[in-house]
């Protein structure tokens, strides 16, 4: 920002602005015509029409008339925002694989690609050298330039220059992910911790959309939190924050590797699943997921998982006392649980919190990106900066 | 820990004087992904020809959920949860992706056909498995890259339910990007329960997507193990000699003892 706080805005700014906020509209909430954008955005409809004219020329988006017809009148043309236009990588950096996604304005997937990690192939050499080869394989095949980055890591990462300080469950630490991925893919880059990112991705697209307050908890290796404040992102000092996984529930629990013992994370984590299905460690996520599927009466679900029902629901409360939020969401592994577990601990959560009780209950609900969330979120990560430029 | 979704014990299969496959024994585990490896000729698509019951079997126990089948035919195994999918795309290209998709299993009465809630089921399946790859389920299949037929025919047994998905070398017609779109498809099959296995030249793929890798080499299963207790090195031994070290076929020396 250029400007002090007592210069009035110019002209070219207030227009720079109407066109970000326009082209922001198109690509979270799809095609809409003229006229409903010039009712969202309160703007006159000529200006609408110079905004929309210009970013037809540049071809970022195009006009069309609109199939159905609702009301008298020449019907308005529906603006839809073109994939190609801008296109982003979004990458996903987990405990067990990676997986990335080409992803155009809109929020088009155009490609994508994921690998297994095992033994060698998780140290940061092999993973930075494999989602460059393949980002240039995919953006190759299909014919576009990429002008933003976003990644998401487990762990602890410098939000300024996507410095991972320490990714526990993949045994990095002191990884500078920004510098090297950003300097070989030569593309503006941002990195953070996948619980937010996830969270951003719920907000954006997904269940939490259009809810203020929300808190978006998945369960991986590790268990993270994301937290959605007023409409943004909640971020400690630097951006380190989402460790809920380590809120710790079980004071007489199993050491933690963080120090602490009994933490969230060694409760209701893949781990703490494994040993209440009785499967070994190691066991491949479908194959927990299988059994949990397989989980079909009450006596079942309540046999093997009546005490991992009850540390989730611990930490849920923990949590809706301290943010308030309207609702959570739980993600990843969690949504692989039976629904009348979670419809189970929703209600449990609602009597036992008063904070729930205060805002009249708040909702617990599982996420619909399935595994793809955090590659959706890494997606909107990297278009953060790139909607003002394109 | 539950029984192994398919499990095929003391295989045998000849076609006239040539014995094909000999005493197999095959797992496959729902949630993970088991690559079917091996050379030229090993059986390898024999072996899943006579799953599909497609070939009749000479031999050998099928127990699918813990409980023993018969499979005598392709709709047996359709009717168990069994589904295949062919490296060459058997798919209707004059057709688009609903049509293909419930091809012969339409919805609706003799007169009208429920086109709504077909392309409905079709839109959902394809969510379910993440493909936002593919713009409109009305495409007609003619249009689509081989990836993207692959895909669709790899949904086609989702939609059904499938319990268990054979995959018969489905990258081999494809070009790199394709290649890596769909095994990313096959490894999110497995991550919704399903047991896959996959057929594959590519030790790389392999690597990559594989929990499990089971080699047959002339007509012998010699191991099958989790990837990560094995190296390229030691599967491609297994691949091409029948043995690596400690695994795979008995020494002769040994078994005479």
């Amino acid at each position: 920002m250029t400007s002090t706080p007592t210069a009035g805005a110019r002209p070219d700014e207030v227009r720079r602005h109407n066109r970000t906020a326009l082209l922001r509209r198109l690509h979270v909430a799809g095609p809409t015509t003229r006229a409903s954008l010039a009712t969202e955005l309160g703007l006159n409809r000529s200006t609408i029409k110079a905004l929309v004219d210009g970013l037809a020329e540049s071809g970022v988006v195009e006009e069309r008339l609109p199939r159905a017809r609702s009301g008298a009148g020449r019907p308005s043309l529906l603006v839809l925002p073109q994939a190609h236009a801008a296109v982003v990588v979004a990458v996903d950096i987990r405990v067990e694989q990676v997986a990335i996604a080409l992803v155009g304005l809109g929020g088009e997937m155009l490609g994508r690609n994921s690998w297994n990690l095992h033994g060698r192939a998780s140290e940061p050499d092999e993973v930075i050298t494999h989602v460059i080869e393949s980002t240039q394989v995919l953006a190759a095949e299909l014919g576009v330039r990429m002008v933003g980055a976003g990644v998401s890591v487990p762990g602890v990462v410098r939000r300024s220059d996507g410095f991972v300080h320490e990714a526990p469950n993949l045994q990095w630490t002191n990884v500078p992910l920004g510098d090297r991925l950003g300097g070989a893919l030569s593309v503006p880059i941002r990195i953070a911790n996948d619980a937010e990112i996830a969270a951003l991705a719920e907000h954006l697209r997904g269940a939490a959309r259009g809810s203020l307050d929300a808190v978006y908890v998945s369960a991986d290796v590790g268990v993270g939190g994301g937290v959605i404040s007023d409409g943004s992102a909640l971020r400690g000092t630097a951006g380190y924050v989402g460790e809920l996984g380590h809120m710790v529930v079980n004071p007489r629990g199993r050491p933690c590797y963080c120090g602490s013992r009994g933490c969230w994370e060694t409760e209701v984590g893949e781990l703490a699943l494994c040993r209440a299905l009785k499967l070994p460690e190691g066991t491949p996520r479908g194959a927990v997921v299988a059994e949990l599927r397989s989980l079909t009466t009450p006596e079942r679900i309540t046999a093997v998982l009546g005490d991992f029902r009850e540390f989730l629901t611990i930490g849920l409360v923990n949590i809706v006392n301290v943010f308030g939020p309207e609702l959570v969401v739980l993600g990843d592994l969690f949504t692989a649980l039976p629904p009348t577990l979670i419809s189970a601990v929703g209600a449990e959560v609602s009597r036992r919190s008063l904070v729930s009780r205060a805002v009249g209950g708040t909702r617990v609900l599982t996420s619909a990106m399935g595994s793809d969330v955090k590659l959706i979120g890494a997606a909107e990560l990297a278009f953060e900066p790139v909607l003002d430029m394109v | 820990m539950s029984e192994p979704i398919l499990e095929i014990t003391g295989l045998n299969k000849s076609f006239g004087p040539v014995h094909v496959l000999h005493d197999v024994d095959f797992t496959v585990r729902a949630g993970e992904v088991t690559a079917l490896v091996g050379d030229n000729g090993a059986g390898k698509s024999t072996l899943v020809k006579c799953v599909a019951g497609i070939h009749p079997t000479d031999s050998g126990q099928v127990s699918f959920n813990g409980r023993p089948v018969t499979i005598n035919g392709p709709r047996d195994a359709a009717d168990l949860g069994i589904e295949v999918v062919y490296q060459d795309l058997a798919l209707a290209d004059n057709l688009d992706i609903v049509q293909n998709m419930f091809l012969g299993r339409e919805r609706g009465s003799a007169w009208m056909l429920d086109e709504a809630s077909m392309e409905k089921a079709a839109r959902d399946t394809l969510a379910s498995l993440s493909v936002r790859t593919v713009k409109s389920v009305r495409t007609p299949v003619s249009s689509l890259s081989g990836g993207q037929r692959q895909t669709v025919a790899i949904a086609k047994s989702v939609l059904w339910e499938s319990k268990v998905v054979l995959l018969d070398e489905p990258t081999a017609a494809l070009g790199v990007a394709q290649t890596r779109q769909v095994l990313d498809l096959v490894r999110r099959l497995a991550e919704q329960g399903l047991g896959v296995v996959l057929i594959s030249h590519n030790m790389a793929d392999v690597f990559e997507v594989a929990d499990r890798i089971a080699t047959l080499y002339l007509g012998r299963m010699v191991a099958q193990v989790p990837t990560r207790d094995v190296t390229h090195g030691q599967v491609v031994e297994l691949i091409t000699a029948g043995r690596s070290g400690d695994l795979g076929l008995a020494r002769p020396e040994s078994a005479t003892v």
